[in-house]
């Protein structure tokens, strides 16, 4: 799967390749607003990550280009400005979807592999972690073909989770993805560890096994070991 | 004091104490022009009466105007002026006269000559100047109060349209101008002055605010680069213990950077009112919204929560402040709460009250909704939540209030 990042900060594209890289995307990069416009009008793209602020013209005018000649790509929006005529403007005029610098690689992942599923790039709705499988559709997860009865706070995790698998997921992109903005709130992050141990306990309880990982004080691993 | 008040209070001490050294110098004058007078008369007197007595040889006897005796001889020829008291017959009273008198040798024989005229009464006198000075005195008092009042009126009048006009100026009202003109010097350089002091006001407030909001927006991708490179390193298999901990924290203070520019930002924007849009509001939908949104964390520390919310309460304002309000007093609700609190969130008609319990507040409350304000200078939140909020009120024209009251910190919003 191809991506397009249009972005002109090379050390973040730089860190962004490599968290995409491993899973299996094809990353190009666009360090200003001609560059963009030179791969737009020479390849075809699946998903374009684009940032608005660009050297060489207004990231609100590539959109225009993208839907021309990029007309299936999955676009994602990437801004400094977390402004809210940005965003509206941005996704009325076609963006599939808005994040706001800074942001938790796990995030970007999520939201670009959720591009892709509902583009069906995957040609499918399923995902699969060995006995654990996920319909995106309707939000179900099944072990060893039971289901798994879940809140919908733990589907999103464990979603989260196997969407970035193998990587170390801290525990505030857990709760800015799940809670949103306002886990700024909490004195701590004790509500996101009894919601693990509950889906510990719920994949348990269905023969599975634990892959949630406690990585030091930093978060969660996904991963066979 | 008012300027009128203060220049009549001058005008009325300063003519005041004129007019008290005038009289007393007037009464002076006076009285010694009138005796001059009066001696100068005496003496015309006297020398017509000599004259009269060596023409006719008879003595005229006038008295007590003119008093002439035949006196025996080597009397002391002496020239006295004196005043002396003689009795009126149709008065009934003694009254006072001036004398002046000598021993005139007419014929060979000598006279005593006086030749008397009343004097000036001292009292009528005083009375006479103390009635003038003081009704001239209150004559030009009125006189200056009506002109001062009239002038105060007229003249003054821009300058208390300026004042005004002043009052409602405020540092982030662009396009503020005096609109009051005078063709008075003084007024028209105080108000040119003023509006080049307004507009520097204006101005610097507002590049303060660009300066802000562009600081912001250039943090937010130094700072995307470091957290996505922690990130990153976080990800290197076999971390040491150590490791993990130093990435950690560096970690978490960068997301703290980034969460503090992001609120800036927002109370930035709300404070240059960049949300202008209006949409119809159901905030009592809302609340249960946002209620929902902050269940674990009431779970989390088994917080009591009571809402008596009045169904269908519709505002019409901006909705994203609205939320934006809702969510910072709610969280503050849940955060500076104590484990096993409670919270109580009451909505009615125009009335919003949250309120939760907790320790009471160990500083000032007046200081509550200011930025950077802490009552934990420990705690990792700027502070800036109750900024945003009163910067919302202070936008939408509603009114919030902090009270202590029953082991309850209650924030309470008139719409």
């Amino acid at each position: 799967m191809k991506i397009l990042i249009i972005e002109d900060e090379k050390e973040l594209v730089g860190v962004i390749k490599k968290f995409l890289e491993p899973e299996g995307f094809l990353c190009e990069s666009a360090y200003s607003y001609f560059e963009a416009e030179d791969s737009l009008l020479s390849y075809n793209y699946d998903i374009i990550i684009l940032d608005l602020t660009l050297p060489g013209g207004n990231g609100l005018d590539l959109i225009k280009l993208i839907k021309k000649t990029n007309r299936k790509a999955g676009l994602l929006i990437v801004s400094a400005k977390n402004s809210l005529d940005d965003k509206i403007r941005g996704l009325d005029m076609g963006a599939d979807d808005y994040i706001t610098k800074p942001f938790h690689l796990a995030e970007l992942n999520s939201r670009i592999k959720s591009l892709a599923r509902r583009r069906h790039f995957d040609g499918s709705n399923e995902l699969s972690f060995n006995e654990i499988k996920i319909n995106t559709d309707s939000n179900e997860v099944f072990i060893n073909n039971n289901i798994l009865d879940l809140t919908k706070k733990e589907y999103e995790i464990i979603l989260y989770f196997i969407v970035n698998r193998n990587k170390v997921i801290t525990r505030e992109s857990i709760a800015e993805h799940v809670w949103g903005d306002n886990i700024s709130y909490a004195d701590n992050f004790d509500f996101i560890y009894s919601h693990i141990r509950n889906i510990r306990r719920k994949i348990k309880l269905n023969n599975g096994r634990n892959y949630i990982h406690n990585m030091y004080g930093l978060g969660y691993k996904f991963s066979e070991r | 004091m008012r300027l009128l008040q203060k220049t009549n209070r001058t005008y009325f001490l300063i003519s005041g104490t004129v007019f008290i050294i005038a009289g007393v110098v007037f009464y002076f004058v006076i009285s010694s022009f009138f005796k001059d007078q009066l001696n100068e008369k005496l003496f015309h007197d006297i020398k017509n009466i000599t004259r009269s007595i060596k023409r006719d040889g008879t003595l005229p006897n006038y008295y007590p105007f003119i008093d002439i005796r035949e006196v025996p001889a080597q009397s002391e020829r002496s020239f006295r002026i004196i005043d002396t008291l003689i009795f009126n017959e149709f008065e009934k009273r003694e009254i006072l006269f001036r004398q002046i008198s000598l021993i005139h040798v007419i014929n060979g024989k000598e006279y005593f000559i006086a030749a008397r005229d009343t004097l000036i009464e001292e009292d009528d006198l005083l009375e006479v100047i103390a009635i003038v000075t003081s009704s001239v005195f209150i004559f030009l008092l009125v006189s200056l109060y009506f002109i001062n009042r009239k002038l105060s009126l007229k003249i003054w009048q821009p300058f208390y349209n300026t004042l005004d006009e002043l009052k409602e100026f405020s540092y982030d009202r662009t396009g503020f101008k005096l609109s009051s003109n005078s063709q008075l010097y003084e007024f028209t350089e105080l108000n040119k002055t003023l509006e080049k002091l307004t507009q520097k006001v204006i101005s610097d407030y507002q590049s303060l605010k660009r300066f802000t909001e562009d600081a912001s927006h250039e943090i937010q991708t130094p700072l995307a680069v470091i957290q996505s490179k922690l990130e990153t390193l976080m990800q290197y298999p076999r971390l040491k213990k150590e490791q993990a901990e130093l990435i950690n924290s560096a970690y978490v203070y960068t997301l703290r950077i980034s969460k503090l520019t992001k609120t800036l930002l927002l109370l930035t924007k709300i404070a240059n009112d960049q949300f202008p849009e209006k949409s119809t509001i159901n905030l009592s939908e809302l609340l249960d919204e946002k209620i929902r949104m902050f269940e674990d964390h009431i779970l989390e520390k088994s917080l009591t929560l009571n809402k008596e919310i009045k169904p269908g309460y519709i505002l019409e304002t901006n909705f994203f402040m609205t939320e934006s309000m809702i969510i910072n007093l709610i969280g503050n609700a849940v955060k500076h709460n104590i484990t096993g609190g409670m919270v109580n969130i009451k909505l009615d008609k125009n009335y919003l009250e949250i309120s939760n319990s907790g320790e009471p507040l160990s500083v000032s409350a007046s200081k509550l909704f200011d930025r950077f304000y802490k009552t934990d200078k420990s705690s990792d939140s700027p502070g800036l939540g109750l900024a945003i909020v009163r910067e919302i009120c202070r936008l939408n024209k509603w009114e919030i209030n902090y009270i202590y009251e029953d082991n309850l910190h209650k924030v309470v919003l008139n719409f």
